[in-house]
């Protein structure tokens, strides 16, 4: 199951709950700012699976909106932008879905900068760009 | 009727690129946001960057300690090279007290963009240094407000007093031409660097 998200004192909460507060995301991740999988990347790519969309009228309000918006792939970082969390959080809350199943998460291949046709790649890509 | 959802890609969904990125780091105002607008297939975003420090304390005590909040703005764009591969860019202050996020976003990539504004060079050693601490390929490019180079190249080099073997270049970050090639002498730098090792 998922973690219960810890609710916020209401003394400390946004009157109009409209902004994200210096205080609640933290809160929004049970406490704690270190991912399942702490090493997620920022800029990793986050899809949602078949399952996640199944499974999105059960989920907490905070991990219901990333497995919407992630029915369209986007990075850890987009994410954290797009839903106004710091990108600490968004990494938690993504992590915790993906080890639900519910989100695939396309992670970079690290120490690439050894791969001389990865790069050849990207430099043709860029210079397709007119 | 009943086929059992699972945690493959939703139908008709293809599966994620692998994501490349590139750092743009340099001092406020010289231009980062700027380069990374010009060339970005999204609107540029912008979102703060985690803490990664304040973690442990949290569960143990069950209290939010006080001092949480040392975030920053952290701008981004992509580019989508091919069907599996998309380019990040993500822009940084270069300053030393940022340098927590260095790590992160300099971790995997492919190389790094140095943006200098040649009236105040000084802002971009923090860069520098980490980048050749880290071994990251980087590559300096002065930034041409107004077209117009301020000083001479060569002069430039002196006082940044960069390795010989760091490309100078100059751009503009409002022109996306002119991004794109810094972008791409970062990659060929990078390349040089990869066929020597």
């Amino acid at each position: 199951m998922f973690p219960e998200p810890v609710s916020a004192d209401e003394s400390q909460s946004d009157p109009d709950g409209s902004t994200v507060s210096r205080l609640r995301p933290y809160l929004l991740t049970a406490g704690r700012t270190e991912p399942v999988d702490h090493t997620l990347e920022i800029e990793a790519q986050v899809q949602t699976t078949g399952l996640g969309a199944t499974a999105y009228r059960r989920l907490a309000f905070e991990y219901r909106e990333i497995v919407q918006l992630c029915t369209t792939t986007m990075s850890v970082a987009e994410v954290a932008a797009r839903l106004r969390l710091h990108i600490g959080v968004a990494r938690v809350l993504v992590a915790d879905l993906a080890a639900q199943g519910f989100l695939i998460v396309q992670r970079p291949v690290l120490h690439y900068s050894q791969d001389v046709t990865l790069i050849e790649r990207v430099i043709r890509g860029l210079e397709a760009i007119r | 009727m009943d086929s059992k959802p699972s945690a493959e890609p939703l139908p008709g969904a293809r599966r994620p690129p692998v994501p490349v990125k590139i750092v743009i780091a340099g001092g406020f105002g010289v231009g980062k946001t700027t380069a990374v607008s010009v060339i970005s297939e999204i609107p540029p975003l912008t979102t703060e960057a985690a803490i990664t420090s304040v973690a442990a304390d949290i569960d143990r005590t069950g209290e939010v300690p006080a001092k949480v909040t040392t975030t920053v703005a952290l701008d981004f764009g992509c580019i989508t090279i091919d069907e599996g591969l998309k380019l990040y860019l993500f822009g940084t202050p270069g300053q030393d007290r940022f340098g927590f996020m260095w790590h992160d976003l300099s971790e995997g990539a492919l190389g790094a963009l140095v943006v200098v504004d040649a009236r105040r060079i000084d802002d971009c050693y923090p860069a520098v240094d980490y980048f050749e601490k880290i071994g990251l390929p980087f590559v300096v490019g002065v930034n041409m407000f107004n077209g117009i180079l301020t000083h001479d190249l060569a002069d430039l080099r002196w006082a940044l007093a960069v390795d010989p073997g760091i490309p100078l270049i100059t751009f503009d970050a409002r022109d996306r031409l002119s991004v794109r090639d810094a972008l791409l002498s970062v990659l060929r730098h990078t390349l040089s660097r990869t066929d020597a090792a």
